[in-house]
């Protein structure tokens, strides 16, 4: 539960071919299952971050989706990110249903669509949830991969049950399960099968080059924590205690504070201001049970007979929910109650969808708040932005930023030709008043004043623009450069976020 | 550019005087006239061995490494060569150009910030009859010949046009100083490029970086050799000299406005920052003052001066020019108004810096606590990184060197980081933490290595609390334990010291 893990994130297997063909029998295979498939083709449309007032590019890709309920179908998020139109496809039906997104979890990689006519539902029925396989049990995986323009099924190993990250978000961590069975691009969103119920959906694997036959898929307890959660028409995200923990494995460590050698407990190292339990736990109190089961030295809690870690438990909460924790205070045992009354409301590491890019564009100077999106669209070189990008949650950069506003480009003309040197800064201050979100920047440039001052972290110069000269600059610049509006603030649009564990 | 051999000249005349200065003289590839040699040449062969600490493990030495250059000889029969190649250096030792004669030779002077060291042979004799060379400035345009060694003896000189004349970065501070760049196809001779360059038989530079893609050459200058060598001739070696400010160009007329210069005033450099505690600083310069002279200079808007003999100059050299105790009058606007100031220069120790740019010929301070390894953060560290330490080197620790003066205002005092844990009984369950920075021991803040010691003698209830400043917040050890396991962890690793404390 260190915060600044970093490992190999899989990749998602989206299929990046638009193809159908006219599909026929898989042997061995009850036909109702196959009646509850469908081919996902999603029309979709990526932001521009370099040039944020234009249309991103247009592209797409297929994905394989179920029938869930009486007329709703599951898939990835993945699957139907950023989709401007989305239609769904099923065998023996030659028809291109047109599909709306209901409820999209990019925190969980789980989208829940509909379809605007409803016979696409006649004659098939839902796939029941099933439980959490058990290793080396056989499963198979149904969809359209890549290889071909059929269902195809694919046999498979369960391999092991473990926390894994959900690479389409790169933030979240959930149950994932592994399996040997080949997962192709265009199997993304498709059932696993065991026995005729689903227990799992297929989401992510490696490239060949880093493992071979590893598969992922999402176990059924993610799928139901997805399902209960819009059950009121709205998704709420996971709830995450935002604390950091430390194994107490070290006998001296146990021992200094006040600890039996049990093998229980864990120490809290660190506790996010922005979080649940700001205010309720400190560092250096032992949680010692969550939710009345134990917590043993190294995380783990024991969960259906299963050990599984602490944040499993975390896991199955919801919104409005509750979780009570048995600390070690000052030697003293006691218990606090912690509600889950927000999700983690900073969002800026994991990678963000359907939102378009907000930015202020002044004087030909392009300002945009740091996100992953932006560090994926642009190659910066300040080990400042770096920094600040990976401790925003460590180091708690949030409380003096909640956004990083960046100076992030600039579009040449005479009046910002010699302010080069400022790209990739950090905005501190306009004229005097301290920036902490892209608004402050909107703010401060749309009050009048001789001259905007413009200071940033760390650089001693502050970057001057005149108002005349920005004046008469406008229209040379938005004509130049083919520029609509001239800022996107967030607003109605929620900018989505992900966990801080 | 051709490549021409040659031997030596008669006695008294020393390296290439007399040959035409431009390369273009002669067809590409031609032989260069061959001239019979009587006396001995003014070049002689550099044997080191050098062995540099391991900042990983900073109990010991990396492999033991063997460099050849060429190195001059100057009057008094001292030998120039680059500070690089002296580093760490076990053994050092003088040849003849043929091989004939060896003898051990000491380091009189070392500077690595210029990258220049000063040699003496341990025999007297060894020197004598090696007519010494002068140092003499080139300019842009001049033809330049690099010299290597054969095996025989003979100089191999390759010869090129001194391209450029600037102030850049040098291999081992980052520090800006005067350096010569050209483009020259070098042979691989020994194992390195420390090589002397002559202009017309007098010294104009040391090849200090080589890239053998581009055949482009970074050379220590003339006028960086004088200063070195006038500064070591009274055994007491200072430094180049800084004034300890930053500054930003003033180009943009925007700013020029908003910081009120007024029409007439042409150039100036506005001073984003006053190094503490630093020349300027006590001089009374100040971060806002546009800086419109140094000692009588006009400075234009990137910073430049008119140098005599070169042309527009970084003030950087300007400044560096004089030496340690002379004062520079440095003429500034504050709010409207013209001032004279006066500032007397200083070179800045590397040594003072809060991560060390560099740390040469010495070992690294570290303490091994019961298994945890503390050491002192240093940029010699992040480049055990490699060449990309960069990009690979842990990213906290890298914005910590880039923006140290921001961080340590007050600097006087190191970053403690634990570097590593040997896996031992007291350190079960801490085998995973790595970089990450030590804030105190027992509640004692640790500012050096040196400081934990004292901060360990008090330990509470036999524990030594350790806090870092960041996941996993405090750990604790058993004090008696650490001392008891002390031995084995000794023997266990091969650890003869367990901490080197300066």
């Amino acid at each position: 539960m260190v915060l600044r893990m970093k490992r190999t994130v899989p990749i998602l297997i989206l299929g990046g071919l638009f193809a159908w063909g006219t599909p026929r029998g898989a042997e061995a295979q009850p036909a109702e299952i196959r009646k509850s498939l469908a081919r996902i083709v999603n029309s979709a449309q990526e932001p521009n971050y370099r040039s944020p007032w234009v249309p991103g590019q247009t592209g797409g890709g297929t994905g394989t989706g179920w029938v869930v309920s009486k007329d709703r179908l599951l898939t990835n998020a993945h699957v139907v990110s950023n989709a401007r139109f989305l239609t769904v496809e099923k065998e023996n039906d030659p028809k291109k249903y047109v599909a709306r997104v209901e409820h999209i979890a990019h925190d969980c990689d789980l989208a829940l669509l509909k379809v605007d006519d409803p016979s696409f539902f006649k004659g098939s029925a839902p796939l029941p949830l099933g439980g959490i396989p058990e290793v080396e049990s056989t499963v198979s995986v149904f969809g359209y991969p890549i290889g071909g323009e059929r269902l195809s099924v694919t046999r498979g190993v369960v391999s092991r049950v473990d926390f894994q990250t959900y690479s389409h978000s790169v933030v979240d961590s959930h149950l994932c399960i592994q399996i040997d069975a080949a997962i192709n691009p265009g199997n993304s969103g498709g059932p696993v099968l065991q026995e005729s119920s689903v227990v799992g959906v297929a989401f992510q694997g490696y490239s060949g080059d880093v493992a071979q036959n590893v598969g992922y898929m999402i176990p059924t307890p993610v799928i139901r924590h997805f399902l209960k959660d819009v059950e009121d028409g709205r998704y709420d995200r996971y709830m995450d205690l935002s604390i950091g923990t430390f194994p107490l494995l070290n006998p001296a460590h146990r021992r200094a504070l006040g600890l039996p050698d049990d093998d229980r407990g864990v120490v809290v190292s660190s506790v996010q201001s922005a979080g649940v339990c700001a205010g309720i736990l400190e560092p250096g109190d032992v949680i010692l049970s969550v939710d009345g089961r134990a917590v043993a030295s190294d995380g783990m809690v024991e969960l259906d007979g299963e050990r599984v870690q602490m944040a499993e438990i975390v896991e199955r909460k919801f919104l409005g929910d509750a979780v009570r924790i048995g600390i070690l205070r000052g030697g003293k045992p006691q218990e606090v109650r912690v509600v889950f009354n927000r999700a983690w409301p900073y969002g800026m590491q994991a990678t963000s969808y359907e939102a378009q890019p907000s930015y202020v564009l002044f004087g030909g100077l392009l300002f945009q708040p740091l996100t992953r999106n932006l560090m994926g669209a642009y190659q910066f070189h300040s080990p400042r932005i770096s920094y600040y990008f990976d401790s925003f949650v460590s180091r708690e950069v949030y409380k003096r930023h909640p956004e990083v506003v960046l100076l992030s480009g600039i579009l040449p003309d005479p009046i910002n030709t010699f302010l080069g040197e400022f790209r990739e800064g950090i905005v501190d201050e306009i004229n005097g008043r301290k920036v902490e979100t892209l608004k402050d920047v909107a703010d401060g440039f749309a009050q009048e004043s001789e001259f905007y001052v413009v200071k940033f972290v760390g650089i001693g110069r502050p970057l001057v623009l005149e108002r005349s000269a920005v004046l008469a600059a406008r229209d040379r610049i938005r004509s130049r450069y083919n520029v609509g509006e001239e800022q996107a603030l967030p607003g109605a649009e929620k900018v989505r976020v992900g966990k801080a564990d | 550019m051709a490549l021409a051999v040659v031997a030596w000249m008669g006695p008294g005349a020393v390296g290439l005087r007399g040959q035409s200065p431009s390369p273009d003289a002669e067809p590409a590839g031609s032989a260069a006239a061959l001239v019979k040699t009587a006396g001995k040449p003014s070049v002689v062969r550099v044997n080191v061995t050098s062995q540099a600490w391991d900042f990983v493990r900073p109990w010991g030495k990396r492999p033991p490494l063997s460099k050849r250059a060429v190195g001059v000889v100057l009057k008094g029969q001292r030998v120039l060569v680059t500070g690089e190649l002296v580093a760490n250096a076990n053994y050092v030792e003088l040849e003849t150009p043929d091989g004939a004669v060896k003898v051990p030779a000491s380091i009189e002077a070392v500077d690595y910030e210029s990258n220049l060291a000063l040699l003496k042979a341990e025999d007297g004799g060894f020197l004598k009859g090696f007519a010494p060379a002068s140092v003499e400035k080139a300019v842009a345009g001049d033809g330049l010949s690099v010299f290597q060694l054969e095996n025989t003896g003979t100089v191999l000189s390759t010869r090129c046009v001194l391209s450029t004349v600037e102030v850049g970065r040098y291999p081992f501070d980052d520090a800006p100083l005067l350096l010569y760049r050209t483009t020259v196809p070098l042979q691989f001779r020994d194992s390195g490029f420390t090589l002397p360059v002559f202009k017309d038989g007098a010294l104009a530079g040391m090849v200090m970086r080589y890239d053998n893609g581009t055949k482009s050459a970074e050379l220590v200058p003339a006028p960086v050799i004088e200063h070195f060598l006038k500064d070591a001739s009274d055994g007491r070696y200072e430094g180049f000299p800084r004034v300890g400010m930053s500054y930003s160009n003033m180009r943009d007329p925007q700013f020029r406005r908003y910081a009120g210069i007024p029409e007439g005033v042409q150039g100036g450099v506005y001073v984003t920052d006053v190094l503490r505690g630093g020349p300027a600083e006590l001089a009374g310069l100040k971060a806002g003052d546009v800086v419109l002279q140094v000692a009588g200079h006009p400075v234009d808007h990137d910073g430049n001066y008119a140098d005599p003999v070169f042309g527009r100059l970084s003030i950087t050299h300007l400044i560096g020019r004089h030496f340690s105790g002379e004062r520079l009058v440095f003429t500034v606007l504050r709010n409207r108004e013209r001032m004279e100031i006066p500032i007397e220069v200083k070179p800045r120790s590397a040594r003072q810096q809060v991560v060390e740019p560099y740390v040469v010929d010495r070992a690294p301070a570290f303490y091994l606590l019961g298994g945890l390894l503390f050491q002192e953060l240093s940029r010699q560290y992040l480049k055990e990184w490699g060449p990309e330490w960069t990009k690979k080197a842990p990213e906290e620790f890298l914005y910590i060197d880039r923006h140290q003066a921001e961080l340590y205002p007050e600097g006087d005092r190191k970053v403690v980081v634990l570097t590593g844990v040997l896996p031992s009984e007291s350190t079960i369950g801490y085998e995973s933490l790595a970089q990450i920075v030590l804030e105190k021991i027992n509640g004692k803040p640790i500012r050096r290595v040196s400081d934990i010691p004292a901060a360990l003698a008090q330990s509470k209830d036999g524990m030594h609390r350790i806090d870092f400043d960041s996941d996993p917040g405090t750990i604790y050890m058993d004090a008696a334990a650490v001392a008891a396991g002390d031995e084995e962890l000794r023997r266990n690793y091969g650890i003869r010291v367990l901490n080197r404390i300066e």
